[in-house]
């Protein structure tokens, strides 16, 4: 298929984005100068840094920010204690105007995030006065300590209804509800922003979280002085809890409003994920506060690659598509059981999967020490596949599932004469016939 | 002018986040190949496992545990030859870079004034340690730690023998030196330097001045020649040339290589090092000369290849047979004979054979000879009573470095011949743990 057929564009709250990557609410949007920068480098909106309506002054704590490092990959998270914007709201307002001036296709976003009522309808009204072609209410920035705002708000969901209420009743431009992940079901709080008439969902912001402790002085990090405090984690950490929050919502048979998926994307594959599972736009900070805007060229290109291998053409196709096969595990058909199988050819004889089966699954590989080479013994594969992981040969290790005849081996009892001297009263109680935790 | 810029100083070895990005490539193997590769037990597995856990401390205490030459080894070890040849890494791409992990963790101990070494027990019974080389100072260390008082008497006027007198200061330099000696002084160990054994004062006469066991590790220090006619001006030994660029002569002895032509005689780590230093110092042309070809230069492939890519002119298959010398005396040239590859030979390659009549000057104002070392023809007399073999190596058990002398070890290349700086580490080790069960024995007795 010839790939400018491919349509990476993608309608959201009635809005087409040339593509579905959206810069989110955050230092990487926080001047006009710089979301420039990112519309020339191909992402195809904003979400503008949350706007402040000069009724406090914001001083951010120095220094901002922590990295996350995992071995020598650096920035696998970022612990971040920015407020919100620290920019007069004239400022903001102007590079607002600045942004639809020279990029009107771009699609821009205000972030706002009020203390009342009143603040957020000011807020909305002055963004959509100004150009903004959406809202997106920030219910969920981890920093505010003052109740009634940030995630403080996206725990009391009454009060998510009814700022959103108030900020639909001001504004006719479509109205985005940004949720915190910092609670268990996130259903709930966007079932209630729906009721207050959000157009759509954006998840997952920070995730709550202490990223480092100073050894020396004892401070958790970022060290503001001496102080160190719980905020933000964000980042590849935190993809798997980003891709769980959005699935559940694109599931969730109440909401049915579009999604917008933030949380640890940096590579196409990272989005199509969040897309596969319901997200219909994708926003992006951390991935840009490693590498820069420039990672959107190589999510255009391999998206559109994918979709051309695949036949796919238009993106909003994508959406949601591997939601069907997302189910809860007592869906699992438990009949039908596998076991690694190793194609020895490739194996460097490094002795990783002997270490990892041995000491954390089922003591099911042997040890040549003189070829160097392990060997399995497939009735006590437990196919946890964790021999897999650390195998460093890819390819080398997979999954083949085993005849409905085959039974695993038992595992191990050391001494059979001890049964004898078990005490124990046999379970009779009544119950569930299926586990149903 | 000072060459102290290019020549005297090593260059830096990895820091602290490219050793970590080093460990995190570590395939951490079962039962680790690279471990078994080292002749010292150095037991890289266990450091490299260390430092990706954040371990520092404990893979710098493993190292120096192992191997109180760690820094050293690291830094000269034939490491693609030892346990980086053994690395499973191999398979997938490269090796991880075992020895300059090494380095690092024992660089950043000096660094961080991390001790490792401790003594354990006090004993009474003095050891006297010939020699201050890889072998001496890794027995010396091992028996100052289980608390013997220990002596080093060494020849020349600075400790470290070959360490000090046989590499050039830009693959090992003094600093480096400086930090790993301290280690084992901080043991206790005493040095007398300019101290050495002869026919007068002989090895067994140390068992009899109140030391209850000796270890000799002099070392080769005579270099084998091409011919008897050897004084002739502008030919050295590489002995002789290593040591003048390390015992304060640099910038005099660099007049004489500057803008000359240099030829090598050798195909070795030491012929490498001379070719080196000739370049460093800035000669004009420095060619090696050494009769078989390419592949059998038993130099390491890196220093081969850095030698050609330093301008080095290779002189393959070519046999030096005579010097020619002009009026003055002086040299001039080296006569060389081309050869061909005939059938393999002892050392399992193929064996140069002269061709006749292609015999050709080569001019060159200096020449080094470095087709290695061996034992001094006077050292018989140094200790009588210790049993030789025919090249004046001294013959030992190689489990305990026990000589046919009661209380008398050796080690290193006086026994092995010429051999790596871990092997000699490891001939430390052995006799350091025999000449303490021998010793505790003796007390029982």
């Amino acid at each position: 298929m010839p790939k400018k057929s491919i349509d990476l564009s993608i309608e959201f709250c009635g809005k087409t984005f040339k593509n579905p990557f959206l810069l989110s609410s955050s230092p990487v949007s926080n001047s006009a100068e710089m979301v420039a920068r990112s519309f020339d480098a191909g992402w195809s909106g904003v979400v503008f840094k949350t706007l402040n309506s000069d009724r406090l002054k914001i001083t951010h704590p120095s220094p901002r920010m922590n990295a996350f490092h995992y071995g020598a990959k650096r920035v696998v998270g970022v612990q971040n204690v920015e407020q919100i914007s620290d920019r007069p709201l004239m400022d903001n307002l102007a590079d607002f105007l600045y942004l639809k001036k020279h990029y009107p296709e771009h699609v821009l976003i205000s972030s706002i995030m009020g203390f009342s009522n009143d603040e957020w309808a000011y807020l909305a009204k002055v963004s959509e006065d100004n150009g903004a072609d959406m809202l997106e209410l920030n219910f969920s920035c981890p920093h505010m300590c003052i109740e009634g705002t940030g995630h403080h708000v996206g725990k009391a969901f009454d009060l998510i209804e009814r700022f959103t209420t108030t900020v639909k009743n001001t504004v006719s431009i479509p109205v985005i509800a940004k949720m915190t992940p910092n609670i268990t079901d996130m259903t709930e709080p966007a079932i209630y922003a729906k009721q207050g008439g959000a157009d759509a969902i954006s998840a997952i912001n920070t995730v709550s979280g202490i990223s480092e402790v100073g050894l020396e002085d004892l401070v958790p990090k970022p060290n503001i002085f001496g102080i160190g405090a719980v905020s933000g984690t964000s980042g590849p950490a935190i993809k798997p809890i980003g891709l769980h929050f959005i699935a559940d919502m694109a599931q969730c048979e109440d909401l049915a409003i579009p999604l917008s998926g933030i949380g640890g994307i940096e590579t196409w594959i990272d989005a199509l994920e969040y897309i596969l599972l319901g997200a219909s736009t994708i926003q992006v900070t951390t991935g840009i506060m490693h590498y820069g805007y420039r990672i959107v060229e190589d999510m255009i290109e391999g998206l559109s690659d994918f979709m051309a291998q695949r036949g796919v053409t238009r993106i909003s196709d994508l959406v949601g598509k591997a939601l069907p096969n997302l189910k809860t595990t007592d869906h699992f058909d438990l009949g039908r059981q596998g076991v690694t199988q190793y194609d020895l050819d490739k194996c460097v004889g490094c002795g990783q999967c002997y270490i990892v089966c041995t000491d954390a699954a089922g003591q099911a590989l042997e040890w040549d020490a003189e070829k160097r080479r392990p060997s399995l013994i497939e009735d006590k594969c437990l196919s946890c596949m964790l021999c897999s992981f650390v195998c460093p040969v890819p390819d080398l290790i997979a999954f083949k599932e085993m005849p409905v005849t085959w039974n695993r081996a038992e595992t191990q009892v050391m001494d059979k004469h001890l049964e004898k001297e078990i005490t124990l009263e046999p379970f009779t109680k009544e119950g569930p016939n299926e586990c149903t935790c | 002018m000072s060459y102290a810029d290019n020549f005297s100083k090593m260059q830096k070895g990895f820091d602290m986040g490219q050793a970590i990005a080093e460990a995190d490539r570590c395939l951490l193997c079962h039962d680790a190949p690279c471990s078994k590769g080292c002749p010292a037990d150095t037991d890289p597995a266990s450091f490299i496992k260390k430092l990706r856990f954040r371990n520092v401390t404990g893979a710098i205490r493993t190292i120096k545990t192992n191997n109180i030459l760690g820094g050293a080894c690291g830094v000269l070890c034939p490491t693609a030859e030892l346990c980086e040849k053994e690395c499973s890494a191999t398979g997938i791409g490269q090796p991880i870079a075992i020895g300059k992990i090494q380095r690092f963790l024992v660089e950043h101990a000096h660094e961080t004034g991390f001790e490792v070494v401790e003594k354990k027990n006090q004993r009474s019974e003095k050891v006297a340690i010939v020699g201050s080389g890889p072998a001496g100072l890794s027995c010396a260390a091992e028996l100052a730690r289980e608390g013997f008082p220990v002596t080093v008497f060494e020849a020349r006027g600075e400790p470290g023998g070959v360490l000090r007198y046989g590499v050039v200061s830009y693959r090992f330099d003094m600093d480096f030196l400086a930090a790993e000696m301290a280690d084992i002084k901080k043991l206790g160990v005493e040095f007398k330097c300019g101290s050495s054994i002869d026919s007068q004062n002989k090895a067994e006469d140390l068992l009899k001045n109140s030391y209850q066991a000796v270890f000799l590790a002099p070392g080769l220090w005579d270099a084998v020649r091409l011919q008897e006619k050897k004084d002739i001006k502008g030919l050295y030994g590489s002995v002789a040339y290593l040591e003048a660029l390390r015992d304060g002569q640099l910038d005099a002895f660099a007049g004489k290589i500057e803008n000359k032509t240099v030829a090598v005689i050798g195909g070795g780590s030491v012929a490498m090092d001379c070719i080196g230093a000739a370049i460093r110092l800035g000669a004009k042309d420095v060619y090696l000369v050494y009769r078989r070809s390419y592949t059998q230069m038993p130099a390491e492939e890196d220093e081969k290849i850095e030698a050609l890519n330093e301008g080095i002119h290779f002189l393959l298959l070519n046999q030096p047979i005579d010097y020619v010398l002009g009026d003055d005396g002086g040299l001039k040239g080296l006569k060389l004979v081309r050869t061909a590859l005939g059938d393999v030979d002892a050392s399992g390659r193929r064996s140069p054979v002269n061709i006749e009549g292609s015999e050709w000057v080569l001019p060159a104002d200096l020449v080094i000879e470095a087709i290695g070392n061996k034992a001094d023809d006077q050292s018989p007399a140094w200790y009588p009573q210790v049993k030789l073999n025919e090249k004046k190596l001294i013959q030992v058990d190689p489990d305990t470095g026990k000589t046919s002398m009661d209380g008398i070890f050796a080690g290193g290349d006086i026994v092995r011949g010429p051999a790596l700086v871990v092997n000699a580490v490891q001939d430390g080790k052995v006799a350091a743990l025999a000449i303490k069960a021998y010793l505790s024995q003796k007390s029982e007795e």
